[in-house]
């Protein structure tokens, strides 16, 4: 993990006055961003505030229309996991030939293994049901699944635990924390206060496209002008 | 590469999960392709005649000593068919294949017959089955009847002539040597003054005989004008329907049917490829380091490629299969398959990146199809309007891969000597490959916001 010279970790990866247009209409206002090892980063903000872009834009899917991503230089690329809101699978494969898949697009030395092991990890069905006919929930794993697939440094999950029951929703914060404890990062959009309490480190808050709020969950816990849900 | 490779994998067992959209793709265009063939076929006012002269026609035809202006009748029967010189090899080879809907040879000895009045020359007209034959030998009468009515004359002022002569008596010129005709005027004058210089009762008697009959003859030769007005034709028609191929299975139609199957097929299935991974949110994965957008428009090029191949293929080894079980000639020449192959991949390429480019500017896979149809259909259509009928269209259509291809196909499976052609057609397949690719490569940026 990369580390500066006075002792502090530098950023895995950061958003330099990233900013993205459609036309006249700005998405996302320039955003500066640094997610640090360990982070556990909460993009809070109403609908349409630009939670989704800045995390498309963070896990490279999005060009911003300026500023710059910068990953950290190490020993090895950067692996970032990116889960979008709206699953992001080939709905006429299965869920394991989606891994298999993914994980030889992620030139990985094993796919069927590593599907298998994904499989299993998620409780997604080892049958030849296609994703199309997955409930939401299973989509959701399965996105999530191919997201976990190269070991990320860094996940993004945007709004990870909307189509999943209480026990899934624990399960999808255990596998998060093991990205934690292995010295990543989280960056996670939600519309659920006790998720920011319980989960958060930091809090990026957005409206209109624009940042209003950046700081520690207990700074935002403290920031009335943060509070988006009121 | 080993990401276009597993993508193109993926996209080919997408496709075999959806056998019923195969079919449709395929069987839709064919009988289009039938359809077309039909309108085609019978929408054009001058179908092809190949014209075999073996008896080597001069410019000028003297009959009867009247001339006849033998290039002025050929280029009357152009107005009506696109007559085309050929030699009796290659003209017996184009009916077979069906690039020709009949073939008229002038035999040996035609002209000389013509010339000596004595024995009636013939034409030979050999059409294929069915369709348009029975149309093209119609027009092929209506030639011989119009030539009949010319030589007719020329007969009948021959002829009279001969009558005048013997009614006024003169010269004639017989196997080079002249004879004096005495006529029948003369004769009648003869007889009357032996009439009045004979006593003899029966000598009187046998000289009124004869006189009688000089009469007879002089009225009945008098009215010989209008006789020989009503003479038959003096050229036969003889029709021989040769087992070659009908119009269904002819070079055109077949080449028509491939280029029209791959046409539709190739541009909906890429454009709703490409649409499609935008309607599975998985574009952006792809991007994010796995395979880029020209990557992309690549797998969706290839895989229009290779159905194009398997496709076309099977369309060719099916028209093959039928001309073979109905026996007829000119059957498919399977040395040029791997040309033809080439061909197939070409323009399925070319097509492909055209629908790409249509369902990156769609983005929507439903919408994409629907564009993709609407789009193609009319650039089809202008590939079938021939340049001679609106130059414009030709222009329009030669931007589009659909008459290359048309072009392609027929040089590959029919032409003696195809290379040029396919050279030219080869360079504008890759050539507008290239732009659509290009231009896709732009557009599918659009798939990403």
């Amino acid at each position: 993990m990369p580390a500066a010279a006075d002792g502090l970790a530098s950023p895995l990866l950061s958003a330099r006055g990233v900013a993205r247009r459609y036309g006249r209409r700005v998405a996302l206002a320039p955003t500066t961003v640094e997610i640090h090892p360990g982070d556990s980063l909460a993009l809070v903000g109403p609908n349409g505030a630009g939670k989704s872009t800045l995390l498309s834009i963070l896990a490279g899917a999005l060009e911003p229309s300026e500023g710059s991503v910068v990953a950290a230089d190490g020993d090895s690329p950067l692996r970032i996991g990116w889960m979008p809101q709206k699953p992001a699978e080939y709905v006429r494969l299965s869920p394991r030939e989606n891994l298999e898949l993914f994980a030889r697009l992620e030139r990985m030395d094993d796919a069927v293994a590593a599907a298998g092991r994904f499989l299993r990890l998620l409780e997604l069905p080892d049958d030849e049901r296609l994703a199309a006919q997955l409930s939401a929930g299973n989509q959701q794993r399965l996105n999530l699944a191919i997201a976990l697939l190269p070991g990320p440094d860094v996940l993004l999950v945007d709004e990870p635990t909307a189509a999943l029951d209480p026990r899934q929703r624990r399960r999808f914060w255990e596998v998060a924390a093991q990205v934690l404890e292995r010295g990543g990062a989280l960056v996670f959009v939600t519309q659920h206060l006790e998720e920011v309490e319980h989960h958060a480190t930091r809090v990026l808050v957005l409206r209109d496209g624009r940042a209003v709020f950046a700081g520690t969950r207990e700074e935002y816990a403290h920031a009335p002008e943060a509070d988006v849900f009121a | 590469m080993n990401g276009i490779r597993l993508l193109i994998g993926k996209d080919l067992r997408v496709l075999r999960r959806s056998p019923a959209l195969l079919v449709a793709l395929v069987l839709y265009p064919m009988l289009v392709a039938v359809l077309v063939g039909v309108v085609v076929r019978y929408a054009n006012e001058r179908p092809r005649v190949a014209f075999v002269d073996l008896d080597d026609l001069p410019e000028k035809l003297v009959v009867g000593g009247q001339e006849f202006d033998v290039e002025g009748l050929i280029g009357q029967v152009n107005e009506s068919v696109e007559l085309i010189r050929l030699g009796p090899e290659e003209a017996g080879r184009r009916l077979e294949t069906g690039e020709v809907v009949a073939v008229i040879t002038v035999p040996p000895g035609f002209a000389s017959d013509l010339r000596g009045m004595v024995e009636t020359p013939s034409l030979l007209l050999r059409t294929t089955r069915g369709g348009i034959s029975g149309r093209v030998e119609q027009q092929t009468q209506a030639l011989v009847y119009n030539l009949n009515r010319r030589l007719q004359r020329a007969y009948i002022v021959s002829n009279l002539a001969y009558i005048d002569l013997l009614r006024r008596g003169g010269e004639l010129s017989f196997l080079g040597t002249d004879v004096e005709v005495i006529g029948l005027e003369e004769s009648a004058r003869i007889l009357e003054e032996l009439e009045r210089q004979t006593t003899d009762p029966s000598t009187l008697a046998e000289l009124e005989r004869l006189r009688d009959f000089v009469e007879d003859a002089q009225l009945a030769l008098g009215r010989s004008d209008e006789a020989l007005q009503a003479l038959a034709n003096p050229i036969a028609l003889e029709s021989d329907t040769e087992a070659g191929r009908t119009w269904l299975l002819s070079a055109q139609i077949q080449s028509y049917a491939l280029a029209l199957t791959l046409c539709f097929v190739c541009m909906l299935l890429a454009a709703a490829a490409i649409a499609a991974e935008r309607d599975e949110n998985v574009i952006g994965r792809l991007v994010r380091g796995l395979v880029s957008l020209l990557g992309l428009v690549v797998v969706k090029v290839a895989l229009a490629a290779l159905v194009a191949v398997a496709l076309g293929l099977s369309v060719a080894v099916l028209f093959t299969g039928v001309a073979e079980l109905m026996d007829v000639q000119g059957t498919e020449p399977w040395e040029r398959l791997p040309v033809l192959l080439v061909g197939l991949a070409l323009a399925g390429a070319a097509f492909g990146a055209f629908g790409v480019l249509v369902g990156a500017l769609a983005r929507e896979a439903r919408t994409a199809v629907l564009v993709a149809f609407l789009v193609a259909l009319p650039l089809v259509l202008l590939g079938l309007v021939p340049e001679s009928a609106v130059g414009a269209a030709a222009w329009v259509s030669a931007a589009f891969p659909f008459a290359h291809a048309v072009d392609f196909f027929e040089a590959a499976l029919y032409d003696v000597d195809p290379w040029d052609r396919l050279a030219r057609e080869a360079a504008w397949l890759v050539g507008l490959g290239a732009v659509f690719v290009s231009a896709a490569r732009l557009g599918v940026r659009r798939l990403l916001a």
